[in-house]
């Protein structure tokens, strides 16, 4: 058993009076120091390459879509935002989505998707915001996910180099 | 029957069977993909070798599938032997396998894959290229090869051999050049080539109509029945998010269909994805049919038939026992006259499993007392008649949708189907669940019963017909009330 | 003076005043949320307008267009007075609230800046003030909510317990003073020359004061003593199933009430209108001055909220009955010494 002991309070500390004017004083001295909001829309928030945004899906540098719609970012995902669809191309590679949804509204941002993603086809970009008018307008299908390599070069640099860590040669 | 100890458990084997049937039955997993249950055993990709204690050769390392078990026989499907060969020889099929999982459709019902995850084979040794190879080698309507992904197991080889008798596949060309090909590239034939995307171990032989359409651990399986025809094999309905069936496969069951089904099942699921349901219940209101409410539509049916003797109910073949059963009573409740739409066989029948005959109910109907009559002499009937009662799945198609649309406005006609009826003498229709949508039993042609899943949803507002006649026969009063 | 000129001065003030307590309560929301900003390292609001001047207006355009809620099994007609009646009291007391002194404009005398110069200008408060406490405890009863009805109940004991104080220490300032009319009182501190005119520093005015400042607290229902809101217990207290215009209204009352209470304090403590070393200011001066002490006691309001956590429902009592009244008996007794051995 813990026994507590209360301190024995002074005679100012049991008239109240006193210490409510002290307490009065601090936070009349902290109106007077600086603050620390952040003006956001004018002053956005710092982004990293470790900044974990929203996926979007790999462009690469011949216009083919990374993404070979294998299912397994869908598969991943603990929020069931992503839906696919799959569809056959001309391309080398035989597959690709017909259609990608990812439902922006349950995405959760914990990038499972990204981890999983065994073509390097989605990445969690540094986009953050968020807005529309209707529920479906945030349901983001495959054009509004696409970005070209290059506009997620950062990230996907960060995660080659963590992956680097643990990864082991193989005859993939 | 002799006593084997497997994994250290006396268990009962066939000694006419191979050791591996003998480790399958007793729930003994040992890797298989040149071997299946339906075929002759060839012993080509070696992944199935077990060790043999005891027994015809002590302390070697054999093929499960060609091996036949004896008296006394001791067998370790878990020693470090056997694992260390199997895991050689799976690094030698994974030698010119691409690595192409993400793409492939086999991926999640893949043995390859399944087996290499299970051993833990994430690395190759083998710094080689691999043998490049045609990806998409179309093989007939049905089928495209991917010659890279195959492993030669030879399965396809020899289910043509052995089930259709009609060999049209082989291995051509030799070592490591090996592919699989039909006859002078001649495309496959025959109403059995699905059968062997099903067989294949891993994503080699596809299905062009199931190609890229879904990804398998999405597809929600349910045990079902075919009814294209009165064999009814015992199928799995797989549908996607619960809108579209995405493929019918054969579930094995050795009293019908055994391993397999006919490419006119496999791919009559068109039928099942049809749009244009017929949704609610429609009702005639002077010149233009109207959606009411099922009740109201239900209501107007009984009025009718209680109105009139002599009426005549037609079912589809389609209908399942318990819709039979129901139908009946309503037939005599209204002393109305019942008979099922019987169309005549057709051309597809064949020595293997197709027995020609659309009616995938028609011995249930039989048992129930229904006689089948053809579809012009039940038009003639319907237009001689008063009041008329179709229903059921397809029953305007089999009934002919010409003859029906001209069926006399002397008649009224009363419809349970899945699709909109056109006819001058409709004056009510209400939409029924299809066959994949609802439960129910169907008879086939030697007796067996076999069970109809509701696998997806109905659309908004269709109930199965089950539920309609259940709701008329609370609104209709018995006929003892209706006499007195 | 023509009785039409008296009617028209009359309304005119009535109409500076009234107007200038609602907007005072206006200005008071946003003063509430810049002041806690600043209090916390924040900026708050400063979108709508300079500064976010015109954040109040904002948030009146949206209680406005919000959707009204009433709540089933709700008593509609007492749901629907609750808010009038716990808004206008605050706003009828002002009446009786003198602001400056005699007003001349152009050596023509308008009378002192008071809607209504009554005699019995204290007991007009203090009636009025009582009833402030029915539209709370109807609110809450009307919701047919148990947190609502909950709230009103610790309000109406708390109002109970806190008026007694606060009529006592009222008191003491009647004898002081010898008259409830509130114009007479402030001219009854008005000898700047004496050191201890005003009440606050006449002996023993100092203890009333205290007592009387933080009754006024437990009366508007402020921190510390919101204990019929108490949002971590109680949701919202009786206003939990209030939305829109009819919310608003409480809130308005409850800002119009401090703004009452702290010019009252002003009046009776702190000389209203006079200003310290100058007995002979003009009338503007006196308003002027008037109108800063009053915002010394709105700001004290606000900078009590966002410093002293809230007490607990039984603290609150036992300082009410075993600490503040009887202190407020002996201030009375005391002063009536002083006032009789004068």
């Amino acid at each position: 058993m813990v026994i507590v002991k209360r301190k024995e309070l002074s005679l100012a500390e049991k008239l109240y009076l006193p210490e409510v004017l002290r307490g009065l004083s601090v936070t009349f001295r902290k109106m007077f120091e600086p603050k620390v909001t952040r003006q956001y829309p004018e002053e956005p928030l710092p982004k990293t390459e470790v900044t974990r945004g929203q996926p979007r899906l790999v462009v690469n540098e011949d216009d083919a879509i990374a993404c070979v719609s294998c299912g397994l970012c869908e598969a991943a995902c603990p929020a069931y935002a992503i839906t696919i669809d799959g569809g056959e191309t001309d391309r080398a590679i035989e597959r690709e989505p017909k259609r990608f949804d990812i439902d922006m509204l349950r995405c959760i941002l914990c990038g499972f998707c990204e981890e999983a993603c065994p073509k390097d086809a989605i990445y969690m970009s540094d986009e953050l915001e968020l807005a529309d008018y209707s529920r479906e307008a945030l349901i983001y299908d495959i054009e509004k996910l696409k970005r070209p390599k290059a506009a997620l070069q950062k990230r996907i640099d960060y995660v080659n180099r963590i992956n680097k860590r643990w990864q082991t040669p193989s005859s993939t | 029957m002799v006593k084997i100890t497997v994994n250290g458990r006396v268990v009962d084997a066939d000694p006419t069977k191979p050791l591996i049937k003998a480790c399958h039955d007793n729930d003994v997993d040992v890797p298989m993909y040149c071997y299946h249950p339906g075929l002759s055993p060839v012993g080509s990709c070696r992944i199935c070798q077990v060790e043999v204690k005891q027994g015809e050769a002590p302390g070697r390392v054999v093929v499960a599938c060609r091996t036949q078990p004896a008296e006394g026989m001791v067998v370790d499907t878990e020693s470090p032997k056997a694992h260390a060969t199997r895991r050689e020889c799976l690094e030698f099929l994974l030698k010119n396998h691409p690595l192409d999982c993400p793409i492939c459709d086999k991926a999640g019902e893949c043995d390859l894959q399944d087996f290499t995850y299970e051993e833990g084979q994430a690395q190759g040794r083998s710094h080689e290229p691999r043998r490049p190879l045609e990806k998409r080698k179309s093989l007939g309507e049905v089928i495209v090869l991917d010659e890279e992904r195959c492993i030669l197991c030879s399965r396809c080889v020899r289910f043509f051999e052995e089930v259709p008798k009609k060999a049209q596949l082989t291995v051509s060309d030799l070592g490591s050049r090996s592919v699989i090909s039909t006859f002078m590239d001649r495309p496959l034939s025959g109403n059995y080539q699905g059968n062997i995307a099903d067989l294949c171990p891993v994503g080699a032989l596809t299905l062009k109509k199931f190609r890229f359409q879904a990804r398998v651990w999405n597809l929600v399986k349910m045990a079902s029945t075919c009814v294209e025809c009165s064999r009814g094999c015992s199928i799995q309905v797989e549908t996607l998010r619960g809108s579209d069936v995405k493929r019918f496969r054969p579930r094995p069951n050795e009293q019908v269909n055994g391993w397999w089904m006919c490419d006119h099942g496999r791919f009559a699921f068109d039928h099942a994805n049809a749009a244009g349901r017929l949704e609610g219940a429609r009702m005639l209101e002077g010149t233009q049919l109207v959606q009411t409410p099922i009740e109201e539509a239900l209501c107007a049916v009984r009025d009718a038939l209680m109105g009139s003797k002599g009426g005549l109910v037609v079912l589809s073949p389609f209908c399942t026992v318990e819709e039979g059963r129901a139908l009946r009573e309503l037939a005599q409740r209204h002393q109305a006259e019942i008979a099922y739409v019987s169309p005549p066989p057709s051309a597809l029948k064949d020595e293997l499993l197709h027995t020609g005959d659309p009616c995938p109910n028609r011995r249930g109907l039989e048992e129930l007392g229904i006689r089948g009559e053809a579809g012009e002499t039940l038009t003639a009937r319907l237009a001689a008649a008063k009041v008329g009662l179709i229903a059921g799945e397809r029953v305007v198609e089999l009934l002919g949708p010409e003859r029906v649309r001209e069926l006399p406005g002397t008649l009224a006609l009363f419809a349970f189907e899945c699709h909109p009826v056109a006819s001058r003498a409709l004056r009510a229709e209400v939409g029924i669940a299809n066959h994949v949508e609802r439960t129910g039993t169907v008879v086939n042609v030697d007796g067996i019963r076999g069970p109809l899943a509701a696998a997806k949803p109905a659309p908004r507002g269709v109930r199965a017909l089950e539920r309609h006649l259940q709701d008329l026969a609370r609104l209709s009063p018995r006929r003892e009330t209706a006499v007195r | 003076m023509t009785t039409l000129e008296g009617f028209l001065i009359a309304l005119a003030k009535t109409v500076v005043i009234f107007l200038g307590v609602v907007n005072v309560a206006a200005l008071m929301t946003l003063a509430e949320r810049k002041f806690s900003a600043w209090m916390q390292y924040r900026i708050g609001p400063n979108r709508v307008g300079p500064y976010g001047l015109l954040q109040p207006l904002a948030d009146g355009v949206k209680f406005i267009f919000k959707e009204e809620l009433t709540p089933a099994g709700a008593n509609r007609f007492m749901f629907r007075a609750a808010p009038i009646l716990a808004a206008l009291p605050s706003m009828m007391t002002i009446a009786v609230i003198p602001f400056a002194p005699d007003i001349v404009i152009g050596g023509k005398n308008f009378g002192a800046l008071t809607i209504a110069d009554l005699d019995i200008g204290i007991l007009y408060i203090l009636a009025l003030g009582g009833l402030a406490i029915y539209g709370v405890i109807l609110g809450g009863w009307a919701s047919n909510s148990k947190y609502s009805l909950l709230g009103s109940l610790r309000a109406s004991a708390q109002m109970i317990s806190y008026e007694l104080t606060l009529i006592l220490t009222i008191l003491s300032v009647v004898v002081m003073s010898g008259s409830l009319n509130l114009r007479e009182i402030v001219e009854a501190q008005s000898d700047i020359t004496r050191w201890n005119a005003w009440n606050v520093h006449a002996m023993p005015q100092f203890v009333a004061f205290v007592l009387f400042v933080v009754a006024t607290f437990a009366e508007t229902n402020r921190h510390p003593f919101d204990f019929s809101e108490c949002e971590p217990e109680l949701v919202g207290g009786f206003h939990t199933e209030y939305s829109a215009m009819k919310w608003a209204m409480f809130y308005i009352g409850e800002y119009s009430a401090m703004t009452v209470m702290a010019a009252l304090t002003v009046v009776l403590f702190l000389g209203g209108w006079s200003v310290p070393f100058w007995p002979d200011a003009p009338w503007y001066v006196g308003l002027a001055a008037m109108l800063a002490k009053t915002g010394c006691f709105l700001f004290l309001f606000l900078w009590v909220r966002w410093t002293l956590p809230r007490f607990r429902f039984d603290q609150l009592m036992r300082l009410g009955w075993k600490v503040f009244l009887p202190l407020a008996l002996l201030n009375l007794v005391v002063t009536g010494a002083v006032v009789s051995l004068r």
